[in-house]
């Protein structure tokens, strides 16, 4: 102990105050532990700072403004004129909004909130060390420990997030000027989000990207619609090469791409995002000192309760493994508190839906059709093209499909993957299905309203049942 | 050595087959080639030799099975080759038997077909019923199922965690199992199946009275349930609830499952009981499965008509000639006793047509996007049979003579009428003629001979009324129904192929030019 902590003890301490951690730590509140919940920025994390909320404000504030200004099919015309720093500062009321409530809720639930950085200093000891000099630390002994410290954007070499025209997503969604032009390195979907966003703004985007196509963690007919719809916004792709680098010229910067040949290519822009992907953070929690191990990635393994290898240390989110999403998070950080508190909670769930915010819209649950087949079962699909939705039509917005897999001899339903007009908000109900075990005739008996986009998953499912209405059936 | 025989592919694209008889029994005597079973396919009865010279050592399927070809059907003692005690295939039968017999009492689902495909390690229940498993202590992947498709319901874990049984259901299933073999060892006929059935319950207490009524207004169920109650024609609000939810009754897939089957059971006492009276009024309804040649018939049907636009064309032939040319050729055909039919210039008439227009002599290869124009003409003689329609085939008949072709027709009629006919002689037709006159009848709506595009129906030949110059006379006239594809076929081409056909059958001597 270092001379002039103070130490305190707590049942729970949880580390970091994002979707998984504030959530552990309001869960252990209502089940009447004593909980700590240690942030070293800002309530909410990464999520509800600099992520999933401000991307969303901003996706849906440039949506309107495009939108506004291109609806001349509609009979309306009008050229709207962005002023970048109202944006922000609505985007930051919205963000403000949410993290208050996060700290007013975790004070609610008798959660102790304390600022600061956390290291473990034993097995069942922490530091603490506030922000700001001469903050000094304190020790924190704990029973149980929630590991939820995030992830942070992984660097480019020769690209450093402190030099001026070098963005992360976080500065990307925090200018005060809309960019003239823009270099984006990564086209997975912060990338695709933002190129979005800021050719929507009037930005010329060019995308690079190491691999060949984009979203290439998604099927292709799925990132098809996403790349069409980019270009025809004007982003200009480069796939297949490497960002190695830039320099200032003139006003702006050039950035140089390496292709597998060593062909060097160079971009002109204002300034370059660089978003291929994140890291766990765990390398500032002295981890060895409680004996919790991390793989060569740096994550933490835990089991079906979120712990790890130690018994009373756990996990959740993007510490603790793909997919790194805030609803995973959540759910683990409850169940750790819940496994924490003695109940008989698990990790059970059967599939994790997951979001991507381009334009069009991305949402996939459970298996894929191909990965069905691997888990050895015998997959049938059924699929419903939004421009045979009499609802998305009148959206204005009617490409993508919906897409359900089942297992054939049973029916239970397997998974689902949509692209198309709140795609996002359609998949919950897939994910509920496939949660409660129903049937591709579950789905397909359930009326569901007119006209809504909804009627395209049960369009889908009739169709692999071989009775849709409203598309050919195969 | 024991000589295994499996049920042969008797034809092309012959898939299973019903033993109708065995000719031979366990220990005669077989030579080889001698017929042992008949085999009814989808085309036609079928007898199936001996492989060998030897003795029947054992029969498997009994009559009236339908068996997959390459099955195991019937076994020989080779002669000359020393007799084996059991043979693989024997024990495994057995062992297949002892396990069946063992299986049936735990398993009062019908649904076996519907049960998952595999997917390891998955359990389909609600998150509540997974919650719920860990709560008591269940291995919920253990848990049987009684949901739609053998989802596991929170009844479900409930009954695997009630205290007496262990969480084990494999265990609980060997339990009842031993109860209801103890039972079935009493031979009192009607009870032991009625205790197996209750010995097949997963958990009694709720369900001590299947058959009862329940006479609700309002039932909760899955829309999967609602769907099997509806195939099984059960009203829902009739089916004891099993659970409740919010207060009102809920139906499982399950409790719907052996409602019907109660049902079912209280409706065959009902028959049984009163034996007397039952057996003057008969049934109401007969129940005849739909299967071999019926049921070829039946797919070949849909098949036909929901793929092909079928379009029907009519007209009348005024055939006085024919009747006076048939009339003087009959006795000449007499002396080589060969019974001259109107059939015979039917299908020379046809043919003469096809030739004119080819479009009727084709098949559409949708696959290929290819219209096939056939250069030869075998014309099907659509046949009723006891079994059913029947089309035996007559080949090249541009080539043959009307005498050739005629007894060729009352050949081939009579061989599918006796089930005797080959298969390759109900194969390959171009064009088919059906003659549902000789039944009686003017004009008809043919279905295709699918992938044929057209079908000549010929009615019942005798003198009608024919206008002729202003005045009203008898004559002799046949009325015919063309049916076409209309993908590949028009009205137009139609017509001009009927008019074709009727110029050669009014005007029999035309056909001497063919």
């Amino acid at each position: 102990m270092v001379v002039g902590d103070i130490s305190t003890g707590t049942d729970v301490l949880v580390i970091g105050a994002g979707p998984g951690g504030y959530v552990a730590a309001i869960r252990a509140g209502q089940l009447d532990l004593d909980v700590t919940l240690v942030e070293k920025d800002a309530y909410g994390g990464t999520c509800l700072n600099y992520g999933c909320i401000p991307s969303k404000a901003m996706i849906t504030a440039s949506d309107l403004a495009h939108e506004a200004g291109h609806a001349e099919e509609m009979g309306i015309y009008a050229d709207p004129e962005v002023e970048m720093g109202e944006m922000v500062g609505w985007k930051d009321g919205v963000v403000d909004q949410l993290t208050g409530g996060v700290e007013k809720l975790c004070k609610a639930n008798g959660v102790e909130l304390m600022e600061g950085r956390a290291e473990f200093a034993g097995e069942n000891s922490a530091r603490v060390v506030h922000g700001g000099d001469g903050q000094g630390a304190e020790t924190v002994e704990f029973e149980h420990a929630i590991v939820s410290t995030g992830s942070r954007p992984i660097e480019v070499p020769g690209f450093d997030f402190g030099d001026e025209p070098v963005l992360d997503s976080r500065q990307a969604l925090a200018l005060a000027e809309v960019p003239e032009s823009l270099v984006i390195v990564g086209a997975g979907y912060i990338g695709m989000e933002l190129a979005g966003v800021f050719a929507k703004l009037g930005t010329d985007v060019t995308v690079v990207e190491m691999l060949d196509s984009v979203l290439p963690a998604y099927e292709d007919d799925l990132a098809r619609p996403v790349k069409k719809n980019a270009e025809s916004l004007g982003v200009d792709f480069h796939f297949g090469e490497a960002a190695s680098g830039w320099e200032e010229a003139g006003d702006g910067i050039t950035v140089a791409t390496e292709d597998e040949d060593g062909e060097v290519s160079e971009f002109g822009a204002e300034k370059v995002l660089v978003a291929v992907g994140r890291d766990p953070v765990t390398d500032t929690l002295e981890l060895s000192n409680a004996g919790v191990e991390t793989t060569d990635a740096g994550f933490i393994e835990t089991d079906d309760r979120a712990r790890s290898n130690v018994e009373h240390v756990f996990a959740v989110g993007d510490v603790a493994g793909e997919p790194m999403l805030a609803h995973k998070a959540s759910k683990e950080g409850q169940v750790a508190a819940e496994v924490i508190a003695g109940e008989p909670a698990a990790l059970d769930y059967q599939a994790v839906p997951a979001a991507v915010f381009t334009d069009p819209e991305i949402a996939t649950v459970g298996l894929t059709e191909a990965e069905a087949d691997e888990e050895g079962f015998e997959p049938t699909v059924g699929q419903f093209p939004f421009n045979a939705s009499g609802r998305a039509l009148t959206t204005g917005h009617a490409e993508g499909f919906v897409r359900v897999v089942a297992d054939e001899p049973s029916g239970f339903l397997l998974g689902a993957q949509i692209v198309g007009p709140e795609a996002s908000e359609l998949i919950a109900e897939l994910g509920f299905a496939i949660e409660m075990g129903a049937t591709l005739e579950d789905v397909a008996s359930t009326i569901h309203t007119h006209p809504t986009l909804s009627e395209a998953v049960m369009e889908a499912a009739e169709n692999a049942l071989d009775h849709a209405i409203h598309t050919l059936n195969r | 050595m024991v000589r295994e025989f499996k049920l042969p592919d008797v034809g092309e694209g012959v898939s299973e087959g019903e033993i109708v008889t065995w000719l031979v029994e366990e220990g005669d005597p077989v030579s080889e080639d001698q017929p042992v079973a008949e085999v009814e396919t989808d085309k036609a009865i079928v007898e199936v030799p001996s492989p060998v010279n030897g003795t029947v050592r054992e029969i498997i399927p009994g009559e009236g099975e339908v068996v997959p070809v390459g099955d195991v059907i019937i076994t020989f003692d080779v002669e000359g080759e020393p007799v084996e005690d059991q043979t693989e295939g024997e024990a495994k039968r057995a062992g297949e038997a002892d396990s069946e017999a063992d299986a049936e009492p735990t398993a009062p689902d019908a649904g076996d077909s519907e049960e998952v495909s595999t997917g390891e390690g998955r359990v389909f229940a609600a998150p509540s019923a997974r919650r719920l498993a860990r709560e008591l202590g269940v291995d919920i992947a253990a848990v049987e199922g009684s949901g739609p498709s053998g989802r596991v319901t929170d009844r479900d874990v409930r009954a695997a965690a009630e205290p007496g049984e262990s969480s084990d259901t494999s265990d609980d299933g060997a339990d009842e199992r031993d109860e209801a073999l103890a039972a079935a060892e009493e031979p009192v006929g009607d009870d032991v199946a009625a205790t197996r059935e209750q010995g097949a319950q997963p958990t009694t207490e709720d369900f001590s009275a299947p058959a009862e009524s329940a006479d609700r207004d309002r039932t909760l169920a899955a829309p999967a349930t609602r769907r099997i109650a509806d195939e099984r024609g059960v009203d829902l609000n009739a089916v004891p609830a099993t659970e409740q939810r919010d207060g009102e009754a809920f139906v499982t897939e399950q409790a719907v499952r052996e409602y019907a089957e109660a049902q079912q059971r209280a409706q065959r006492a009902d028959a049984a009981g009163s034996a007397g009276a039952g057996a003057e009024s008969g049934e109401r309804v007969e129940r005849v499965q739909y299967k071999g040649v019926r049921k070829t018939i039946g797919e070949a049907m849909s098949n036909s008509k929901f793929t092909a636009p079928h379009v029907t064309h009519h007209d009348t032939a005024v055939v006085d000639e024919l009747v006076a040319t048939r009339e003087r050729l009959k006795p000449r055909a007499d002396e080589q006793g060969i019974r001259l039919t109107y059939m015979p210039f039917v299908m020379k008439a046809v043919v003469a047509a096809l030739k004119r227009h080819p479009k009727l002599n084709a098949e559409l290869d949708e696959e290929a996007g290819e219209i096939l124009r056939k250069n030869y003409y075998n014309v099907g003689v659509a046949t009723a049979t006891d079994a059913g329609l029947m089309v035996p085939v007559v080949e090249n008949v541009d080539g043959k003579g009307l005498l050739q072709i005629s007894s060729e027709v009352n050949e081939l009629v009579q061989k599918a009428r006796d089930r005797s006919i080959a298969r390759e002689e109900l194969q390959g037709s171009t064009f088919t003629v059906t003659n549902f006159g000789a039944i009686g009848g003017e004009y008809a709506t043919p279905i295709l001979n699918h992938p044929e595009v057209g079908i000549l129906g010929i009615g019942e030949l005798k003198q009608r009324p024919v206008v002729e110059d202003g005045e009203v006379v008898a004559k002799h006239t046949l009325p015919i129904s063309l049916t076409i594809d209309h993908r590949i076929v028009d009205g137009a081409d139609a017509a001009a192929f009927a008019n074709t056909f009727m110029e050669y059958v009014e005007n029999p001597e035309l056909l001497l030019l063919e």
